[in-house]
């Protein structure tokens, strides 16, 4: 592709999606908080105006310019300063490869001062690919588009309940529906259970019947088995909508009875003096899911869970709402409910581009792998013979990945690893007065948001803002960080020494097969220097997973239909109490949680106690809306469930 | 624990003035072998009333933490600096306090067995049973109203 002198393509990876951005723009460029604060003109040029989203970014920060045969950069006064190649500048010129930091954004600056090639980017749009689903599950229709097996009155904005019956499919009318069936609907029909509904009251339509089923399932994609910890707080009890006892304290206990003073005794130091003082205390994978097991048969799980793809929402004449579903192969039915929860997680993985399309050229899916696929024959085949692995990606799943890589190496000690990362991290993002740690260019903070997004000032002061404020603080307050684990650092310390792991910076020009087949990744460095070629026998991507609510065919037929509107970040748009407003239809609701609401008013919308914060809103959402049954959970009556907890009884 | 400033002052308020209350009743009344009277309804007071404008202080220093949070290490360090400074009022600024004057008058070794008391139980309370009666307590700061 060729370029003409004076364009510039800008990369960086969006702090609040971790989407990849390149567009290919031509100088005079600007950076700025407040697109209306940056000149439209300048010397009778037009402006390529960027918006980037952060309180710290000015509202016109900085300026890209082409002078006399030279890209220069100026800083337009900004409070926070620019940064090039990790120091602060006024003006400057730049070189191709030159990474440019406003704030929380890093990007990377490529241009040519002859009008050369610049390598080519993809779409952020394409590169995702569907999230691997169980091993045996019931076969999928042929690509259909599911609407068209709809009957007709699903054209309607509002349809007749009695054109369902017409249709003679199976039709079930009921209070309370929960659509996904995953961790979101369970925590919501916890609630509903201890808040009065009974078993019959309540259906879950989804297609695992384990509410973990899913979640487990990436966990052990990533390497997270049984054993290992999970990246998530001790009073984050998804069976246990008090936090109490957390796991730490039930941890202690359990080994306190096998006579294990010194576990019992550091897991309660750790959940007393974490984060300062002691290592943050994280739960075993196989507890959570055991604890779960036990709520789910106390709430009566099984009776509510239906198997079912659900193909379309629509509201009806009589204010509920239908849903058709697919209970098995080439089969539709119908739930018509009063009140509808949808919590759909992650339709997809993000891929990155240049891997993704390595493997639709080559149609090798062994060498090129997500961290969420299965992967384990990367493990095996390593132990087995050794081998290079290069690793992209610096968050958490890289960490875990690491470390398995660490245990592999100590069967094999012939492995080695490159970690590619795209850009040095000098130093951690900043908000207000507190700034994030920064150890060997990983950004630590104990889980995916500041600790006070669940429930302190952080998470009032994202409610209480308008849209455009929320993307500002969830780009200072988001990106990628790890968890500041002690025997991973020691990992990465002891790799670092003993020369088997290294960590190279640049920005992807392409991955290609070599002679031998196997993936070589070309990356661009600092200055046009020339391409650094880099060989190994696998890639494993551990840059994370996507909620766009487009890439789900319900959820995209949802907001089509509906013409619901999606916020900033391209989810939906709910209210403070997760409800999607558009959606009211006389007494029904229709509430959403997790992945899918993400942008909004809560930051952690899919974690553990996020579910449980909007699962919590949106049942008190529901009281006020006299919903059958539902009765306000506070006082004796929520000590008075909590025992019920305890003594394992129905609630 | 990750307050906000409201939050602070109504879990201080209700709990200081609920189980602190009954067991400061039962220092009033020499349950334990001290001497009874007053004062330690009256030094109670002051306890919270001094603990608000703590708060504002903790708040300022939780806002230089990147997590913006408060664990229970450093609330009992605070618990720790709340009591001595009552101490240091009275031992070492030798202020009267209006109320604490009454017979039997201070009493330091008292003070300190009853500040722990209390401190312990609002502690105590703080991490299990506010969770279990205010189910929203813990995702809005510490705010039960």
């Amino acid at each position: 592709m060729s370029t003409l002198p004076g364009q510039v393509r800008l990369s960086w990876q969006d702090p609040v999606t971790g989407e990849q951005r390149t567009p290919l723009l031509t100088c005079p460029i600007t950076l700025g908080r407040e697109f209306a604060c940056m000149p439209v003109e300048l010397h009778g040029q037009r402006v390529a105006r960027i918006v980037l989203n952060s309180s710290q970014v000015s509202r016109y920060h900085t300026l890209i310019e082409w002078v006399q045969g030279h890209i220069r950069i100026t800083d337009q006064n900004s409070s926070n300063g620019t940064w090039i190649n990790g120091v602060l500048q006024t003006s400057c010129h730049i070189s191709s490869g030159d990474l440019l930091k406003i704030g929380p954004y890093e990007i990377t600056l490529m241009f040519t001062l002859d009008g050369r090639g610049l390598p080519t980017a993809e779409a952020s749009e394409q590169s995702i690919i569907q999230v691997p689903e169980p091993a045996n599950p019931v076969p999928e229709e042929p690509a259909a588009t599911p609407i068209n097996i709809l009957p007709p009155a699903f054209q309607a904005h509002q349809l007749v309940v009695q054109d369902l019956h017409a249709t003679q499919l199976p039709v079930e009318e009921i209070d309370y529906l929960a659509v996904g069936a995953g961790l979101g609907s369970f925590i919501w029909v916890d609630f509903l259970r201890i808040c009065g509904v009974a078993v019959q009251q309540i259906r879950a339509l989804g297609i695992e019947d384990r509410p973990y089923a899913r979640y487990q399932r990436l966990c052990l994609n990533s390497q997270i088995p049984a054993h290992e910890r999970l990246r998530s707080n001790s009073d984050s009890c998804p069976d246990n909508i008090w936090g109490w006892p957390g796991y730490a304290l039930r941890e202690a206990w359990h080994e306190f009875n096998k006579g294990n003073m010194n576990p019992a005794l550091q897991y309660l130091w750790q959940v007393f003096a974490e984060p300062t003082f002691a290592q943050t205390y994280t739960p075993r994978s196989g507890n959570v899911f055991a604890s779960i097991d036990r709520e789910a048969i106390r709430i009566g799980w099984p009776q509510i869970y239906r198997f079912g793809r659900v193909r379309a929402i629509r509201q009806t004449q009589d204010g509920r709402y239908a849903i058709a579903y697919s209970p098995g192969r080439k089969q539709t039915a119908f739930v018509v409910a009063r009140h509808v929860h949808l919590a759909t997680g992650y339709p997809v993985l993000q891929f990155l581009p240049d891997l993704k399309a390595y493997r639709e050229q080559t149609h090798d899916f062994k060498s090129v792998v997500n961290a969420y696929e299965d992967h384990r024959h990367v493990y095996e085949t390593l132990e087995r013979q050794g081998g290079t692995v290069l690793l992209r990606g610096r968050g958490i799943v890289a960490s875990r990945i690491l470390q398995r890589l660490y245990e592999a190496r100590q069967r094999q000690p012939n492995i080695s690893v490159l970690h590619l990362m795209r850009s040095p991290k000098p130093q951690g993002n900043r908000f207000g007065k507190a700034q994030r740690l920064v150890e060997n260019h990983f950004e630590f903070q104990p889980f995916n948001w500041p600790k006070a997004c669940w429930g302190g000032t952080l998470r009032e002061e994202l409610e209480q803002a308008t849209p455009e404020q929320r993307t500002n603080l969830l780009a200072d307050w988001g990106g990628t960080t790890t968890a500041d684990r002690r025997d991973w650092k020691r990992f990465v310390q002891q790799g670092v020494d003993q020369g088997w792991y290294q960590i190279t910076f640049g920005e992807v020009t392409q991955v290609v097969p070599n002679t031998q087949a196997r993936p070589t990744t070309y990356i661009q460095e600092k200055g046009l220097r020339g391409e650094v070629k880099l060989e190994a026998d696998f890639i494993i991507d551990a840059t994370g997973l996507d909620s766009k609510v487009k890439a789900s065919p319900l959820l995209n037929d949802l907001v089509t239909h509906y013409n619901l509107p999606l916020n900033p970040a391209g989810r939906f748009a709910v209210a403070n109490d997760f409800e999607l407003l558009e959606m009211r239809n006389h007494y029904g609701r229709l509430y959403a949680a997790g992945a899918i609401t993400f942008g909004g008013p809560h930051a952690a919308v899919d974690s553990f106690l996020g579910l449980q914060y909007a699962a919590l809103c949106a049942v008190d959402g529901l009281v006020a809306a006299r919903a059958p049954n539902l009765q306000r959970l506070n006082g004796l009556n929520s000590l008075r469930q909590w025992l019920k907890w305890v003594q394992n009884q129905t609630p | 624990m990750t307050p906000t400033l409201l939050g602070r002052w109504q879990t201080r308020l209700l709990l200081t003035e609920t189980v602190g209350l009954v067991i400061t009743l039962l220092f009033c009344g020499g349950t334990f072998g001290n001497p009874a009277g007053p004062i330690f309804f009256w030094l109670l007071q002051y306890i919270v009333l001094f603990g608000l404008g703590w708060d504002y202080l903790y708040i300022y220093i939780q806002s230089w933490r990147w997590d913006q949070d408060w664990p229970a290490a450093l609330q009992w360090i605070a618990a720790l600096w709340e009591g001595l400074f009552i101490i240091l009022i009275v031992e070492v600024a030798n202020l009267k306090l209006p109320g604490t004057g009454i017979a039997p008058g201070w009493h330091l070794g008292w003070f300190m067995v009853h500040y722990g008391l209390v401190w312990l139980a609002v502690f105590i309370t703080s991490q299990s049973f506010m969770r279990l009666i205010f189910p929203r307590w813990r995702f809005r700061g510490g705010q039960w109203l």
